[in-house]
């Protein structure tokens, strides 16, 4: 199955990496920016909302096996990316719980698997910026007629500038991340505009096709992307969140 | 059972609490407290260091149960309700910590916060749009109740920490409470911030507000309450008028600790 996918969508074809010329490559370097984004951006929104849920619970709930959610969370944060990519292939797979959504070599595949790595990352630090909010300031809260929901919110708000660099840490854990996308993604490309290639997975093709000008080039764009979302983030914390 | 609708002024309007004994772990904190704030009152609860003066406040604001006793507001017991019946008493109490405990935000924004979380979700999604104006006349008349006025747009972290605890105090009115709990408010500030507080909780006692604040300071307490309760090692030895308790005391640890000498 997975055999005919390949040919269907003409993975790894490198006659046809020859025959483009220019205005071909634009489209192809937009549509890998958009791929890119599209899927980190994706992850890291839904992975912030259930990141931040898990971390008020840990961070303010009691119960059986809290220590055991830290442990889990500390460690993911270090996980080998291929290895999520291998497990999400696997979930995926036909042999997989989810093979029968057709999801191999998706985008829907490379969202997973960047939402299991960047949660860890802002689950942790979303963690250390809520449980070190004033316990006072939470007191403030109830006190005023705060109700749970109340409380919570001052608790995310006042930690809103470590919530960022959370943010921040996972979605530069996702979109610089090269691994599992090209294991679940598959690095595929059809009519000259990426389906699943990103920015990651394009510069190791390229550099390794010897096309040092356009893996530069990619290479650029992905520094300068990090650098943008840093300063849109950082620039939002600073004003009304 | 009192009408629910009567204003706050009724004479049930009072907040008490009935053989309150509190302990953690195995540290007994409070045993059988009972002591109660009438509207228009200024209670001081006085005491060393370590002796139940917060808990006891902390009670009195619903903020958990006690282990025994009750806790009465209008002659309900608290504790008997629902949570939402609660929510509805807690939210007529207000209450000012030692600190000031501020939210990272402008000045305006603390002190708008009881009455903002008092609205329907609706309403306060509407106000966090950027374009709605939202300037309420309650936050710049409880800023100039303590000599605030005009720092509505002041981010908190430049204030001082007199000026803090000013706002903390705001904050604590802006929702035009019942009651008010006061955990040593001034127990940081010098004398002007002092003066400026202990003016604000004669206006709210002026007003009708029934209020206890606790303090390790006497003279504030002989300056600001009508009545004081003296409390050692969790046990309340006396509670009376001011002039009386601070005259002709019934418990001699009184004199001993308004002599100064009971220092723990
Ligand atoms: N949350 C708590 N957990 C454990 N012990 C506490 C807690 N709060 C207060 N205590 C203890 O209760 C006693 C009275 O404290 P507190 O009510 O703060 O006294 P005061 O306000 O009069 O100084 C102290 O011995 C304190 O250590
Ligand atoms: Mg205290």
């Amino acid at each position: 199955m997975i055999a005919s996918f390949l040919a269907t969508h003409g993975f790894v074809d490198p006659t046809y990496l020859f025959l483009i010329d220019f205005p071909f490559e634009r489209e192809y370097v937009q549509s890998i920016v958009w791929v890119s984004l599209y899927v980190s951006l994706i992850a890291v929104a839904l992975s912030t909302l259930f990141s931040l849920a898990i971390a008020m619970t840990v961070g303010f709930a009691e119960f059986r096996g809290k220590g055991f959610v830290v442990a889990l969370i500390n460690t993911g944060m270090g996980f080998p990316s291929v290895v999520v990519g291998l497990v999400v292939l696997f979930a995926v797979s036909n042999q997989g719980p989810l093979g029968t959504f057709n999801l191999v070599f998706t985008r829907e595949a490379m969202i997973m698997s960047q939402f299991v790595l960047a949660t860890p990352v802002i689950t942790g630090v979303s963690l250390a910026a809520v449980t070190s909010v004033d316990e006072g300031v939470r007191d403030a809260a109830y006190v005023m007629g705060g109700t749970r929901i109340d409380v919570a919110l001052v608790v995310l708000k006042d930690a809103r500038y470590g919530i960022m660099t959370a943010i921040l840490a996972g979605l530069g854990r996702a979109i610089s991340e090269v691994g599992s996308v090209l294991i679940v993604g598959g690095n595929i490309v059809s009519d000259g505009t990426s389906v699943t290639r990103t920015l990651t997975t394009a510069i190791q093709l390229e550099a390794r096709q010897g096309r040092f000008e356009t893996a530069m080039l990619l290479g650029a764009i992905l520094v300068v992307l990090v650098l943008v979302i840093n300063g849109i983030v950082l620039r939002l914390g600073g004003g009304r969140v | 059972m009192t009408d629910q609708l009567a204003p706050s002024t009724s004479a049930h309007q009072r907040l008490e609490c009935e053989g309150v004994s509190h302990g953690f772990d195995e540290n007994r904190v409070l045993d059988a407290v009972t002591v109660g704030v009438d509207p228009g009152e200024i209670l001081a609860i006085i005491g060393p260091s370590g002796t139940g003066k917060s808990t006891l406040l902390r009670i009195m604001a619903m903020y958990h149960a006690p282990e025994s006793g009750t806790v009465r507001v209008a002659d309900r017991d608290v504790w008997s309700l629902t949570e939402q019946e609660r929510l509805s008493i807690r939210r007529r109490v207000g209450m000012v910590f030692q600190e000031a405990n501020l939210f990272d935000a402008s000045v305006r924004q603390n002190v708008n916060y009881g009455p903002r979380i008092r609205k329907q979700w609706r309403e306060r999604f509407r106000e966090m749009l950027p374009l709605t104006t939202n300037g309420s006349a309650t936050v710049t008349e409880q800023l100039e109740l303590v000599d605030m006025g005009g720092t509505e747009q002041r981010h908190v972290s430049s204030l001082s920490g007199g000026e803090a605890q000013r706002i903390a105090f705001a904050r604590a009115m802006a929702y035009e409470p019942d009651f008010l709990l006061l955990d040593e408010p001034t127990s940081d500030l010098d004398p002007r911030n002092t003066a400026v507080i202990e003016d604000a909780v004669k206006a709210a006692r002026d007003a009708d507000i029934a209020i206890a604040f606790a303090t390790h300071d006497m003279h504030q307490a002989e300056r600001l309450a009508d009545r004081v309760a003296v409390m050692i090692d969790g046990k309340l030895i006396e509670v009376g008028p001011t002039e009386r308790v601070f005259t002709n005391p019934d418990d001699g640890r009184t004199q001993k600790f308004i002599d100064g000498e009971l220092v723990y």
